[in-house]
């Protein structure tokens, strides 16, 4: 269900509003809201100091945040203080910036370091090579040398470069090449200095690469640089260890101070974003929020003892704010709660429509069990949230996947149980498993009759939740999908005594009412009303899905079964009967997550499901978010 | 009725809506990535996009089976 919200107006002299900020910061309960101006009120613009503070403030956000990334870890925080001076403020800005340039100073030191052993690696068996073929020239007595790597085919390059370098600088170089083991081949190419130019040029008309030199050695060739090089390979590990350790030690010094800091300047910011959301006269301020209807007592008893009398409270009521979007709370029984993580997934539902979960809880694991429906797998798919059960802490995104697998696997196990699978057909083979219900390899139409069934209680649910939520506000709409909704249980009924499983005698009445039903919500919803009706019975035909998704899972599981027969050896055909159900399993838990997904979304909700919600973001003091997967073990 | 009549039309019944599924999929897909590239938070939306036109198969998948099970194969 979504929380029942009031909205406060806190109202006082125009000095105070710092002091109920505060107070209202402590308390952590109450949404701001921008107070709508009228002739008396004015909207507070915050001051340029404000503005300067709340600039400066982002800034130093920004710097710690990129040394949390840094860091890595990210670590719970410190109560933030509520009287920081200017000076500590502008200290910790200038500590946060100076902090973050060193650290990526440092990185890009390691960066280099890293990129240069890399690089000497990578070349280092070509040194040799190249070793050989740089026997000086006596031609020239200042030469130029480069150094290409050609890959393994791209020989041709080799005379078509001597074509060229003939035609650009005549008989005036040496070409020589050595082909490696590996296929590729080692190119040094010899020019006097004064061609240098015009060979560069040719090569890089060519798209022919010299073997990049570190910067370190700029203006060396990769010849008089390799023997530093191969003395900077053993040199390179420690550099890059101090590095590193420095950059340990300047982050965790840094961090205790950045941390404290990071609550602040939330804080802060919060407070200063607050501001400008509230109105003032001349003399008074007028502060608007909406707050969880069972906690208004707290704020109200809170503002009254540190602030005291010279402020008033008072609750707006309701009729007044009826047209504007109070924040969303989802709040649900805690067998319900995991769900509403699949929820947060679309866009929250508006304040005073109706929140899905409790059906989204029901029905999202009852259509994964169906479509995967094997004793075998649900029992797999429970040791898998098990696990991750064990490996989360309360209240975070793992802890509620793992909750959610855990009723997606129960209900698994129910219907493996219903249509007796262990595996496909191994448990009927090893231990006479028998279907309770049916065996879905065989009876494809029973299947097909019960996910239809389950599709119309499932769309005359929406409709009927669609009913009561425009009925309300929208009584025409109501009406309209309170009629869609009798006019499908007569079109099931119609359908259910033409192929006799009702009475036959259903029949007539069922198609007269439904003769008389159709004009008139032609009248009520208009003359989209026959193509919606025509969509709603294609959404039923939908669920035809979980049948489709059923059928070739038992069926994949049973060819995985015929494996260990089929491949001559055992042992082989066992290995590839355990890879196959391991590719099904994994097929099972995709292809039914994503479908009884998209039955509930684009089907269900499409029928009553109002999104736009705003989120309840109530001004707080600073919490890291809770769900960081580095802080979930701590 | 002729078992091979039968088989055709049930493999036409589920092949040509699954070339259609495929289709729109190699439409959907590139245009998804690119959102995603740009706003990781459409992430649910693009795999829903994704799993529309799968419908048209399993419809097809439906209809082939009644084919079969009318032809009495």
């Amino acid at each position: 269900m979504i929380l029942a919200m009031a909205k406060l107006r806190i109202m006082g002299p125009r000095q105070l509003l710092p002091e109920v900020l505060n107070v209202v910061q402590d308390t952590g309960l109450l949404h701001v809201a921008p107070v709508t101006p009228d002739a008396h009120l004015a909207p507070l613009s915050s001051t340029p100091k404000q503005l300067r503070l709340r600039r400066y403030l982002r800034r130093g956000l920004a710097d710690i945040e990129v040394l949390q990334s840094k860091l890595g870890k990210p670590q719970r925080p410190t109560a933030a203080s509520q009287s920081v001076s200017n000076g500590q403020i502008a200290r910790w800005c200038r500590l946060a910036r100076r902090t973050r340039r060193e650290a990526e100073r440092l990185d890009a030191r390691i960066a280099t370091g890293e990129e240069e052993r890399t690089l000497i690696v990578k070349y280092r068996g070509l040194f040799a090579t190249f070793q050989d073929l740089s026997i000086p020239s006596a031609r020239w007595e200042l030469c130029r040398a480069y150094h290409v790597l050609l890959q393994a085919g791209q020989e041709e390059v080799i005379g078509r470069l001597r074509e060229h370098l003939t035609r650009v600088i005549g008989t005036e170089f040496e070409l020589r090449t050595h082909r490696l083991p590996s296929g590729e081949s080692a190119m040094l190419i010899l020019v006097p200095a004064e061609s240098a130019e015009r060979v560069d040029r040719l090569l890089a008309e060519s798209r022919v690469q010299d073997i990049p030199v570190p910067s370190r050695y700029q203006g060396a060739t990769l010849t008089e640089a390799m023997p530093q090089m191969l003395e900077r390979l053993e040199v390179i590990p420690g550099e890059v260890a101090a590095l590193t350790a420095e950059r340990s030690r300047l982050l965790r010094t840094a961090s205790p101070e950045l941390l404290r800091a990071q609550a602040v300047f939330h804080d802060l910011s919060q407070r200063l974003e607050a501001i400008p959301l509230s109105a003032v006269t001349e003399r008074a301020f007028v502060l608007e929020g909406w707050v969880p209807l069972a906690a208004v007592p707290r704020v109200e008893n809170r503002l009254a003892h540190e602030v005291g009398d010279l402020i008033a409270v008072e609750r707006v009521e309701a009729a007044d704010w009826a047209g504007e979007a109070a924040p969303v709370v989802l709040r649900n029984p805690r067998l319900f709660r995991p769900f509403e993580l699949l929820i947060q997934l679309l866009p929250l539902p508006r304040y005073g429509t109706i929140d899905p979960t409790p059906y989204l809880a029901v029905f999202f694991p009852m259509f994964f069990g169906l479509m995967l429906g094997d004793l075998g797998y649900g029992l797999m798919l429970a040791a898998l949230s098990l696990i991750l059960r064990h490996r989360s802490s309360p209240g975070t995104t793992r802890r509620a996947v793992s909750e959610i697998a855990g009723a997606c696997a129960a209900f698994t196990v129910i219907f493996g149980l219903a249509f007796g699978e262990f595996f496909g057909d191994l448990g009927h083979r090893w231990f006479g498993l028998r279907p309770l219900l049916f065996d879905r390899a065989e009876a494809i139409v029973p299947f097909l009759a019960l996910v239809l069934a389950l599709g119309v209680v499932h769309i005359l649910l929406g409709l009927c939740l669609g009913v009561a939520g425009a009925f309300k506000e929208h009584k025409r709409q109501a009406i309209g999908k309170g009629l869609s909704a009798v006019m499908i249980s007569l079109i099931v009924i119609s359908l259910l005594a033409v192929t006799e499983v009702l009475p036959r005698q259903l029949l007539t009445p069922t198609v007269t009412a439904l003769v008389i039903a159709f004009p008139i919500l032609v009248v009520v919803e208009g003359l989209v009303a026959p193509v919606e009706l025509v969509s709603t019975l294609g959404n039923i035909l939908s669920y035809a899905r979980i049948m489709a998704l059923g059928t070739a899972s038992v069926m994949l599981a049973i060819v995985a079964n015929q494996m260990s027969g089929a491949l001559g050896s055992v042992a082989v055909g066992v290995v590839f009967a355990l890879l196959f159900h391991l590719v099904n399993f994994a097929l099972g838990l995709f292809s039914p997550t994503i479908h009884a997904l998209r039955l509930h979304y684009v089907e269900f909700f499409g029928r009553f499901y109002s999104p736009g919600g705003v989120r309840y973001q109530p001004l707080g003091h600073w919490r890291p978010p809770a769900d960081h997967p580095a802080l979930e073990r701590s | 009725m002729n078992p091979v009549l039968v088989t055709l039309s049930a493999a036409i019944a589920v092949g040509i809506p699954a070339l259609a599924t495929a289709w729109a999929q190699s439409r959907i897909g590139p245009a998804a990535a690119a959102s995603l590239a740009e706003k990781p938070e459409l992430s649910t939306t693009a795999i829903i996009l994704l799993a529309i036109p799968e419908t048209m198969t399993i419809l097809g998948f439906v209809v082939a089976v009644l084919i079969i099970l009318r032809g009495g194969l």
